[in-house]
Parts: structure tokens; sequence; C-alpha cells
């Protein structure tokens, strides 16, 4: 028996499989937003249909739902409904706001007049606000508390479950 | 009605490899030939119902049957019919049951072509073979089962992942990855059979160089075919991103290719058998480890498929391959017999040990960098990756010392060699280097890494010419004309060699392709409105226009461009945004006008149909198409070299036709 090769091998075997196993479970395509924990970005953006600027500074002092979307995505017309629920339900306690990029205005008046809403929605038209966020793609959801702070990201749309657990992060601040 | 049909013939599969293996495993301890006779009959009945059961699905696809799970998963009646079939193994089920029937296809084959010779080996080689075939099935059966029943089926799927319906290289670049990989089970039996009995025999070398060439090729393909894809397709100019996944199909190539090479020190001087045995199964287990790696949700990558269960299941059957290998070999590969010495440093062998050195040191400089970022993430909990920096600047080095060694190695004799022919040999070929370099200086190759590569590259162009046509060469001295010199020498007698050395030129060609590709490439970013010209590295671009097409599943806004040079216009490029429907982002398609000298580039970064602009990334590089010219060139070059020598004309002597281990005249004689 050669022990060399023995140990050598079981060494490099069993540092591969405990690294390979520690990976495991673990979801790559949750990235953690080094946003998290910071205070939001802050914006002044001009309001869909009304044409006022909507500061999100205004709306400190109670938790908000921020949500990146564009009328030319599936996902985002799946979610939307869920939102427009949610709104009305939780209002006045949380603030929601629709963040739409890449897209072009009188497509999302129609959207919204076709689906209707109940938060208000702004454009962000050089998309400079998406890139401070970080945004990757469309939907994509972030959860402010009372007081500015990131404390919650989801990419991808949203469900009435994972709207509310996502919330509680930002409400229990 | 499928759905049950294909999960009893899966279950039949699983039982056929499961009872081949422990026939074959008990046939190969008790050298039974009735054993041996039955374990080849399970090993057909593995690979028929495997047959079957991806026919089924293929059926089911292509007939839109949403009871069936992964018809459900990936089907769709919207999308084109090769769509449709490729789909087969563009999600996670489907490639497996895609994986289970190539390797059924390889194992009849290797089964059939081995019949009645080997017989010292081929019961545990069987065994090995379907001990593997056994756990895919097991996968298909339990983890990723394509065939559960749909009760209340829907009218029609998602299709698969828009990616793959981009291009149609994403058709033909999976096949050939996994007629790559799973090729490389087959050269494993026969190194756990040798390693099992002790002993490798010169017969055995043979059925073992042949099962990992042919696999080689098709994984050689396949690189090249998914650095050619990424160019086409993901629009960001470059061919390869030291991707996970991608250095998870490098991996096993890497040491395959090592492993090509230290057999033929094998077989000329009966050293390094231990080595080579090594080489090949740490093969195979990188072929496992690359398939955990894309399979198991670890790694985030453009290919991989999403987390599932089946990850840590793949990581058990790898345990399990490791702890058997090693076992098997620091039992026994101090079994395995020295026949020779290494003569000398300046020998041919020795240049094959520092070829093989460097593709191991290869293989561990990227197999860390890949799994590295793991480490700090369980060390550290933070997330981070190992970025190309690392990886250029570790393999570059040693890419270029491996080109050295490919000049070097074959100009050197085997064996001991005085001062007078080593210099003889090394000498000459300089010119080549300083042919090279002069001529890539004129073309304006400045940096210093790419002048090395060319004096390294025009060194060993000209011995791997000088060394492809001797056999042509010696013919013509004896007075043969050119045209019976070239029949007989090259493509009659001389196969294995003339098929190496178009390897050989092919590769200095691919890898001063990428050095020249990647260190004189021009990157631009240009803004357009509707009909504006502007210049970009001796081109004149014009935006003509916007247009948008609607497609069933996708929306198209493409940008057309005319490339004119010295005012002729020499090109439309229609780069394009599409929107699938069940996508959150568009994906952008490049286009590329490639010639000869270089490539014109076309990414759109921002394409505004309203206002009619268009802003674009424009990418020049030289070279670039050489990089798959070359690998194609090198797949005919190998396959050329498999094809069987004729048979010698000299009938054998009754004592060498009986013996066991019959030296093979011919590929000694074609190799020397």
């Amino acid at each position: 028996m050669n022990r060399t090769v023995l140990f050598v091998g079981l060494l490099i075997a069993a540092v591969l499989v405990a690294i390979l196993f520690l990976g495991l479970g673990k979801d790559p395509s949750e990235i953690r937003s080094p946003l998290i924990g910071k205070p939001a970005p802050s914006f002044a953006l001009r309001e869909v249909g009304t044409g006022r600027t909507v500061d999100v500074t205004q709306f400190k002092g109670k938790p908000m739902v921020i949500n990146f979307w564009a009328t030319w995505c599936a996902p985002c017309w799946e979610e939307h409904p869920v939102l427009v629920a949610n709104a009305r339900m939780l209002q006045p306690d949380v603030q929601f706001l629709g963040v739409v990029f890449q897209d072009k205005e009188d497509k999302i008046l129609g959207f919204l007049n076709e689906r209707g809403t109940s938060y208000p929605t702004v454009v962000d038209e050089a998309g400079k606000t998406a890139i401070a966020y970080g945004v990757g793609g469309v939907p994509e959801t972030f959860f402010l508390d009372a007081n500015g702070v990131i404390r919650a990201k989801y990419a991808g749309p949203m469900s009435p479950d994972i709207l509310r657990e996502n919330l509680q992060k930002a409400m229990k601040q | 009605m499928l759905a049950p049909l294909g999960r009893i013939l899966i279950l039949a599969s699983l039982f056929a490899a499961a009872a081949g293996a422990f026939i074959g495993f008990y046939a190969g301890r008790t050298r039974s030939a009735e054993g041996l006779k039955w374990a080849r009959r399970f090993a057909y009945g593995y690979a028929a119902a495997i047959v079957a059961a991806t026919l089924v699905m293929v059926y089911a696809l292509l007939v839109h049957d949403f009871s069936v799970s992964y018809v459900a998963h990936v089907g769709s009646t919207q999308v084109p019919t090769w769509v449709t079939v490729v789909s087969l193994w563009s999600s996670l089920e489907g490639s497996i049951l895609f994986w289970g029937l190539v390797l059924g296809a390889y194992i009849t084959i290797a089964t059939f072509f081995t019949r009645g010779k080997y017989e010292e080996y081929q019961p545990d080689a069987i065994g090995v073979w379907l001990a593997c075939a056994a756990f895919f099935s097991f996968l298909i059966a339990g983890p990723a089962n394509p065939f559960h029943t749909v009760l209340s089926p829907p009218l029609d799927g998602p299709g698969p992942n828009p990616l793959l319906q981009n291009h149609v290289l994403m058709a033909i670049h999976p096949p050939f990855l996994y007629l790559g990989y799973v090729g490389m089970t087959i050269p494993f039996g026969f190194a756990c059979a040798a390693l099992i009995k002790g002993r490798l025999g010169h017969n055995v070398l043979k059925p073992i160089r042949e099962s990992l060439m042919l696999p080689w090729i098709f994984q050689s393909v396949a690189i090249m075919l998914g650095g050619w894809w990424a160019y086409e397709v993901l629009g960001w100019g470059g061919y390869w991103a030291w991707d996970p996944v991608e250095n998870a199909s490098l991996l096993p190539w890497l040491t395959a290719t090592a492993a090509l090479h230290s057999i033929m020190v094998v077989e000329r001087r009966g050293i390094l058998k231990g080595w080579t045995i090594t080489l090949i199964q740490a093969t195979f287990l990188l072929v496992i480890l690359g398939t955990f790696m894309t399979r198991s949700g670890v790694f985030n990558s453009v290919h991989s498929f999403t987390q599932s269960a089946i990850g840590p299941t793949i990581l058990g059957f790898l345990a399990a391959a490791l702890l058997f290998t090693i076992g098997l070999l620091a039992f026994r590969i101090d079994k395995l017999e020295v026949e020779g010495r290494m003569e000398g440093a300046a020998s041919r062998e020795a240049m094959f040990l520092v070829n093989n050195l460097i593709f191991v040191l290869l293989t561990f400089t990227v197999l860390i960098g890949t799994v590295f970022p793991l480490i700090v993430e369980a060390v550290k909990g933070k997330q981070m990756s190992v970025g190309r920096p690392y990886f250029d600047s570790m393999t570059v080095p040693l890419g270029a010392l491996l080109l050295f060694i490919l000049g070097v190695g074959p100009a050197l004799p085997w064996g001991r060699a005085n001062a007078a022919q080593i210099k003889k040999a090394l000498l000459p070929p300089l010119i080549g280097a300083i042919v090279f370099v002069a001529a890539g200086y004129a073309f304006g190759a400045r940096t210093p890494w790419t002048l090395l590569t060319l004096a390294f590259g025009g060194y060993a162009a000209q011995v791997t010419l000088g060394q492809m046509f001797i056999p042509m060469l010696q013919r013509m001295k004896n007075g043969d004309s050119f045209g019976t010199a070239f029949v007989d020498g090259q493509l009659r007698r001389g196969r294995r060699r003339f098929g190496s050395y178009i390897v050989h030129a092919s590769v200095v060609i691919v890898v001063i392709a990428i050095a020249i590709s990647s260190s004189m490439r021009q990157q631009m970013e240009l803004h357009f409105a509707k009909g504006q010209t502007l210049q970009a590295g001796g081109y004149d671009l014009t935006f003509v226009g916007v247009e948008e097409r609607t497609e069933p599943h996708r929306l198209s806004t493409i940008g057309i461009f005319t490339i004119a040079k010295n005012g002729k216009q020499v090109a439309r490029l229609e780069p394009r945004m599409n929107q699938y429907q069940m996508m959150r982002e568009p994906i952008g398609s490049p286009d590329v006008h490639s010639t000869a000298l270089r490539d014109v580039y076309i990414s759109l970064s921002n394409i505004d149909a309203a206002n009619e602009t268009a802003s674009i990334t424009v990418f020049i590089s030289p070279f670039i198409v050489w990089i798959w010219l070359a690998v194609i060139a090198l797949a005919l070059g190998a396959l050329f070299a498999l094809i069987p020598p004729r048979r010698p004309a000299v009938i054998l002597s009754p004592s060498a036709a009986t013996s066991k281990d019959p030296v093979p005249n011919d590929a000694a004689a074609e190799t020397a």
C-alpha cells in the first residue's frame, strides 16, 4: 500500500468535498445588496399623469415599498395586482412607490389606466435612480423602514407572501 | 400514458446497470467467462432501456404532451421544432436523461469493440461503466425525474430558457460537451480495471488511448463552441470569462490532454504508468465535479441550472468516486511494474514530463481560482469572486511555457542524446521564431507577452511542420514521387503521427490567435443619431435606422448599421435587443462581421426606437476566426490520428500472435 498516495489523496478529497458541501444550500442568485442597512439613496422624480415632482424624503416617518418595474416586463404585470391590493390595504401606514425605467410615459399611463393603481408612480428617465439602487433587472423591490433605511431587497415578482415577509423586516425596525 | 412508460424504462435501465455492474466485478474477480458474457448483455440492456426512455421523452416533447412534467416545464407550442428538440437538454432533468443516453451509447460502443479482446480488463471495466450508469439512472429515477405525471396538464408551457433560443450554437454546444464529458467514463473504467488487476499491460494502452482521445476531441470542440457562443451572443466582445462553468469544462480537458501525452511515454518507455492512470482518473473525477458545479446551484453562471436537490446527490457520488479511486490507487499503484527509466533531462520523454507537470499546475490553478470564492465565503461569510486578473496572470505564463515545450519537445530525440545532436535539433527552429516575431511586429504587436508567444509559436511551428512530413520526405529521399510519398507516408502509414502534428499546428494557431486578439483588441463606445456616420478603427459605421420585429415568443428591437472601409460598404450588421415574454430583462444580441484578419463586432447598449438614436459598443479584434477554425482543424487532425492503422502486412509468428502482450509494432513505428 502506498501511504503517500492515500494520505495526500484523502486530504485533497476531504478539503474539496468539505468546501463544496459548505457551498450547498445557498442561493447564488440572491445577491445581498450592499445597500441593506444603509439609508436609501434619495431621489425626486416626475410622477406619471400629474407631472408633479415626488421627493422620496417626503415619506420619511413610515415604512416604504419601492418597486422598480417597466411595462415591457411580463413578471411586472403579474405582480401588479398584488402591489395595488396591498398598497390599498396598508395605507396610510405603509407608502408604496413605483419607479419605471427604460420605458415611455404614454405606455406607462396606458398600463396604469387599464389595470388601475393605488399609489404614485414616477419615471426614472435617465435610469439614474435605478443605477443608484443597483437595480439589475425588473421587477426589483426595496423595503425601507420608517427612517428611510433599506431593510430588504427582492429581485423578481412579488407574491403576497414574499411581500409580507419582506415588509415585516422593514416594519420591525 | 407516456410518463409511466418513461418511468418504467428508467427503472429497467437502473436495474440493468446495477445488476450488470455487480456481475462485471464478480466476473472480474472469479475470471468467469460466463459472468463476462452476462455483464455484456446487461450493458446492452442498460443502453436499450435508456435509449427507449429518451425516445419517449423526445416524442412527448414533439407532441406537446404536457402531462409529462418535463414537457410542462420546458415545452411550448409557440417555439420552432428545433427548439423543441433542443429542449431535451435545456433544463436540469432532461440534461441528466441526455447524459444517460450518451453514456448508453458510449458503453455500447466500448463493450462491442472490446469484445473478445482485453478479457483480463473487460469485466471490471464494464463493472465501473455500469456502476456510473446506475448512479445516473438512480438520479433520473429519483431526484431528477423528468417523467412525473402532471395531473391537470396545462394547455401550453413556457418554453425553454430564452438564452437557449437565442442562437443556434446553443443547439450544438451542449451535445458536444456531453459527448466529451460522458465519454471520459470509458477510459476511467479501463484505468480502474488496470488498477484492480494491478497490471497495465501494453495491449490495453490502445483502448485507453482511443477511448480517451474520442471524448477529448468532443470536449475540445465543445469548449470552442462555448467560447464562440459567448462571443456571438453575450455581447461583451470576448469569448472566455473564467466563469466557474467554463472552468468546469476546461479542467478535465487539461488532465485528459496531459494523459494523452503521458500514455505515449508508457507506450515507448514503460514508465509513468501510475501517473497516467492517475491523470485518467482525475479527468473523470473533474467531470463529476463539473457536473456538480453546474447543477448544484452553488455557483452562479450563465450556464447554471437552478438549484435543486440533486446537488447533494451528485456530491455524494463525487465523494464515493474519490474514495474508490484513492483507495484503488493507494493499494495498487506500486504493483504497476516499471519497465524502463528516464534518460537524461534533454530527451523527449523528459519534455513529456515537463508538459504533464505544466498541465497539472494549470489544472490546480484553475481549480483553486474556481473554488476559492467558496472558501472565502465559508470562512469569512463574505461574497467575493476571483476575477480575470488572477486567472490571466497565472495562466498566461503557463500557457506560454506549454507552447515553448510544444516546440522543444518534439525537436528532441527519445532517450539519450549528445550535445551535438541536441544543438542540431534545437538551433534551426530559431529561424521560425524570428520570422513570426518580425511578422507580428509588422502587424502591430507590441506587448512583451504577445511577442514572446509569437517567438515560441514560430519555433513550434517550424518544428511541427518539420516533424509532420518526416515520413514523406524519407520516402522521397528513397526515390518515391511526391504523390506516392505523400499518400503512403502521411495518409496511409503515418496517420497517427500526421494527425498529432496537425493537432500541434492547430494549437500553435489557437494560442497565437488568443494572444493577438486579446492584446490588440480595440473597444469604442459610440452614440448615433439616425443617418449619422462615425469612424471606428479605420471603418465608417453608419446608423441606418431602427426596426421592430414581433415574433410569437419575443419582441426584437434591431439597430441597423452599415460598415464601410475606404468608401466601400463591406457589411450590414443588425445588433438587437430581444425581449422574451418570460424574462425579466431584455437580452442583447450583438452582430459580427468576420474576416480573416479582424472582426468588427457591434453590441447595442441602448436603442431608442422613437427618437431613432442608438448607443453601441464596437469591438475590433484581430484574428478571432482563427481560434474557431484552428480548433476545428485540431478536431479533424485528432480524428485522423484515431483511424486505426492498417493491419501489418507481415504475418505474425505464432508465438507473437498468441503472446498476451504483443508489442504493437506499427503504433510504435508511427510515433517514432
